[in-house]
């Protein structure tokens, strides 16, 4: 009895030794397997450090200097910062054009969006058909659409207002008035609502049928289930739509570039925005360490507005797992 | 077996990663085999046209050489200028670059460009256009040669002119004649213009260069000093502002609307009268123009005796900061802005030259139509000015536009606009 005891103890702690030997084992093994994570992912490291994080850090450097890419680099201070707030008038302006066109933007492309993911959400024939038609601009490329747009825009040929001219509107100059050259690109902006669209198409068809059942029996109206049902379930991609197109909003570049002459940002210096005053302040002046401080400046103010967003959102976005309280 | 693959696996990565950092600066040769040096050539000559006239200077030079082999680096127009930065700034640019004539002394002053004292001598220099030669010195010192140019002239439609009454030998001289002229050259049909007789700002010409003209050829900004806010200047605006007003702003956006496309330009369609172009519109008008009788003529003058200003843009030729083979370089420079492929250059471009004499060999060679503008063209280069990048004001355009465009869309009075500018100017000044 006792030996038989004494076997199994001693066979138990065979095992436990053994245990242990594997473990011992499966550690080196595991710190074997990150060596060769870390090796499997060293060309991206090596492009993350190269490519993204040294020349960001040398662009911080340099917003302090008089870097011209050239012949200067002398540390200068704050000089740049102050000279976005004193001397540059351009700066304003660009930044206010810029803020107008985010604040104009996002939130008509995003209703414009949810909108339209509605509308065709509805069980209709030849939805696929429509579903089609409305995606197909988000698949233009960028100049290509751009293009597209200064003719439609073109003040008396364009389609655009010889349609606004069937109804009885005189349509305005759109890219060659001031005043109108930022609804203009808003325009365009609300043509391409698609990506969006799709986006909300497939979390309106996750909000489960049995929550409009439960409203049905309790007789509620089709704005109330809209409202308290269908907007808190897709609150999570409307947050997500709104923080990233906020951020892509304020890199509006290309638009300015191509549809303004010689991407000058005119008339009147109406869609010069922020990124092209920059790009004028570093490939054209060769102004580089004041376009580096421009850029970091950028950097603050959207990363100020994204924590404001983060912080707001948690009011209003329902998460179905209930632990943002 | 299996670590063994892992290991193989990640050093091709690794040796990848590595590879693709190094690429081309090793491959890069020095010499041809024959022990010739390359001299590599950047240029934004790609087009159908222009690529095989470039190539055949660059092969002529070549054969003639027993030391030096060119090769030629075709760049797309708006990649070549940030390209050259960069590699200025790695220190491994090209040899030889076509750059913009207008920011010579912007490059030298950012040291991006190589000094060519010592290449260039008196003689050298007086092949050239002065008022080219002036753009390439910085501080007494020459940074680039130049290489072509150009000139605005004023296009007009002589069967126009003869159906209007008018002299079709006797262009407009001056701005009051050409507002004469234009009246007459308009073709109302109700409220709708059929024809323009002519718009000061289409074509290849804008308020910049009418303002400096009524200045007696002053610039906005002239050894230093600004010339922005003066009563000419303002004078001139008010006096562009008129034409808009005078043919509404309707008709000037549908006209400008159809200036896309080559083939319907509204001067070769015959839908304005009158147009300032620069000297190379000739062969559009020649190979859409069917045949059309016009004329040409320098730009009126503000008032007689005022001067028949233009302006000019163009191109140089210069050493990279750092370039590997400067004197090389230079000896192709001295080629390609020599007389022979200055000529070459010129016959088949129908392009203003920088080399006097190329030019004068051009305007001797060519017959008809072909010789009687490009004569005009050359002689127009005496009144042509340059406006080059100011070093103290390198971004005063962008301030000065805005309020030009202020006022042609009636929302500011020219004097106000324009004191607005010239203080927005102010501020820009690098010490």
């Amino acid at each position: 009895m006792k030996s038989y005891d004494t076997t199994i103890a001693r066979r138990g702690a065979g095992l436990a030794e053994k245990k242990e030997k594997t473990s011992r084992r499966r550690m080196s093994r595991q710190t074997r397997e990150n060596i060769f994570g870390y090796l499997f992912i060293s060309p991206w490291i090596i492009g993350f450090l190269g490519l993204t994080l040294g020349p960001l850090l040398f662009s911080l450097f340099a917003s302090f200097t008089d870097y011209n890419i050239t012949s200067r680099m002398n540390f200068i201070g704050l000089d740049n910062f102050k000279r976005m707030f004193t001397i540059d008038d351009l700066f304003k302006t660009s930044l206010w054009n810029t803020l107008y066109y985010v604040l104009f933007s996002v939130p008509l492309t995003t209703a414009g969006a949810i909108f339209l993911s509605v509308l065709l959400n509805q069980k209709v024939r030849g939805m696929k058909f429509f579903r089609t038609l409305y995606y197909l601009p988000a698949i233009l490329s960028g100049v290509a659409v751009y293009f597209l747009w200064m003719q439609l825009l073109s003040p008396s040929t364009g389609l655009v207002n010889t349609f606004l001219a069937w109804i009885g509107i005189e349509g305005p100059a759109w890219l060659f008035d001031p005043e109108w050259t930022k609804p203009a690109l808003l325009l365009m902006k609300m043509w391409s609502v698609g990506g969006g669209m799709l986006l909300y198409l497939a979390s309106l068809q996750g909000v489960s049928a049995s929550l409009y059942e439960a409203a049905d029996l309790d007789g509620a109206g089709v704005m109330q289930k809209f409202f308290y049902i269908t907007l808190p379930m897709i609150s999570p991609i409307i947050f997500f739509d709104v923080l990233t197109s906020t951020i892509g909003a304020f890199q509006i570049f290309q638009e300015a570039y191509v549809m303004t002459e010689n991407g000058s940002g005119g008339p009147g210096n109406s869609l010069l925005f922020y990124n092209l005053h920059m790009w004028n302040n570093a490939f054209e002046v060769f102004d580089m360490g004041y376009a580096s401080a421009m850029a970091w400046l950028l950097f603050i103010v959207v990363m100020v507005l994204t924590i404001i967003n983060m912080k707001l959102g948690k009011k209003w976005v329902h998460y179905e797992g209930g632990d943002n309280k | 077996m299996k670590k063994g693959l892992i290991f193989i696996i990640s050093a091709i990565l690794l040796i990848g990663t590595l590879a693709g950092c190094s690429g081309e600066e090793s491959v890069q040769a020095e010499k041809t085999k024959d022990g010739k040096v390359i001299v590599d050539f950047w240029s934004f000559w790609g087009s159908e046209t222009r690529r095989p006239i470039i190539e055949k200077i660059i092969e002529d030079f070549n054969n003639s050489q027993d030391e030096v082999f060119v090769k030629h680096t075709y760049l797309p127009w708006g990649d070549i200028w940030t390209k050259n930065l960069a590699s200025v700034a790695a220190g491994n640019p090209a040899d030889v670059i076509i750059n913009d004539i207008n920011s010579v002394a912007q490059r030298a002053e950012n040291a991006q460009s190589e000094d060519l004292s010592k290449y260039i001598d008196e003689s050298f220099k007086n092949q050239f256009y002065p008022h080219l030669w002036e753009t390439v010195m910085y501080g007494d010192k020459p940074y680039a040669v130049p290489f072509n140019t150009d000139t605005r002239l004023l296009f007009y439609n002589k069967d126009a002119f003869k159906e209007a009454g008018l002299d079709p030998e006797k262009p407009p001289a001056t701005w009051a004649e050409l507002e004469e002229y234009a009246a007459k050259l308009d073709i109302k049909d109700g409220d709708r213009y059929e024809r323009v007789g002519f718009y000061p700002l289409w074509g290849s010409i804008g308020a910049a260069s009418w303002m400096t003209s009524a200045d007696g050829g002053k610039g906005f900004i002239q050894d230093g000093e600004l010339y922005i806010n003066t009563p000419k200047k303002q004078e001139a605006l008010q006096w562009l502002l008129g034409w808009k007003e005078r043919l509404g702003e309707k008709t000037v956006q549908s006209f400008e609307a159809e200036f896309g496309s080559e083939q319907s330009n509204p001067f070769i369609a015959g839908k304005v009268a009158m147009w300032v172009d620069i000297g190379t519109f000739y062969t559009q008008i020649r190979d859409y123009g069917e045949d059309m009788n016009f004329g040409v003529a320098p730009i009126p003058a503000f008032e007689k005796g005022s001067g028949n200003w233009s302006d000019g843009g163009g191109f140089v030729a210069e050493i990279p900061k750092g370039a590997k083979h400067p004197e090389e370089a230079m000896k192709f420079i001295k080629y390609l802005t020599g007389p022979e492929a200055q000529k070459y250059w010129a016959m088949k471009n129908y392009d203003n030259v920088a080399n006097k004499e190329a030019a004068e060999a051009v305007v001797n060679e060519l017959k008809g139509d072909d010789k009687y503008v490009y004569e005009a063209s050359v002689k127009n280069l005496d009144q042509t000015q340059l406006f080059p990048v100011p070093v103290k004001y390198p971004d005063y355009q962008n301030r000065i536009n805005p309020h030009i465009d202020s006022v042609l869309l009636g929302k500011t009075k020219p004097e106000k606009a324009l004191a607005k500018a010239e203080k927005d100017v102010e501020k820009l000044k690098r010490k």
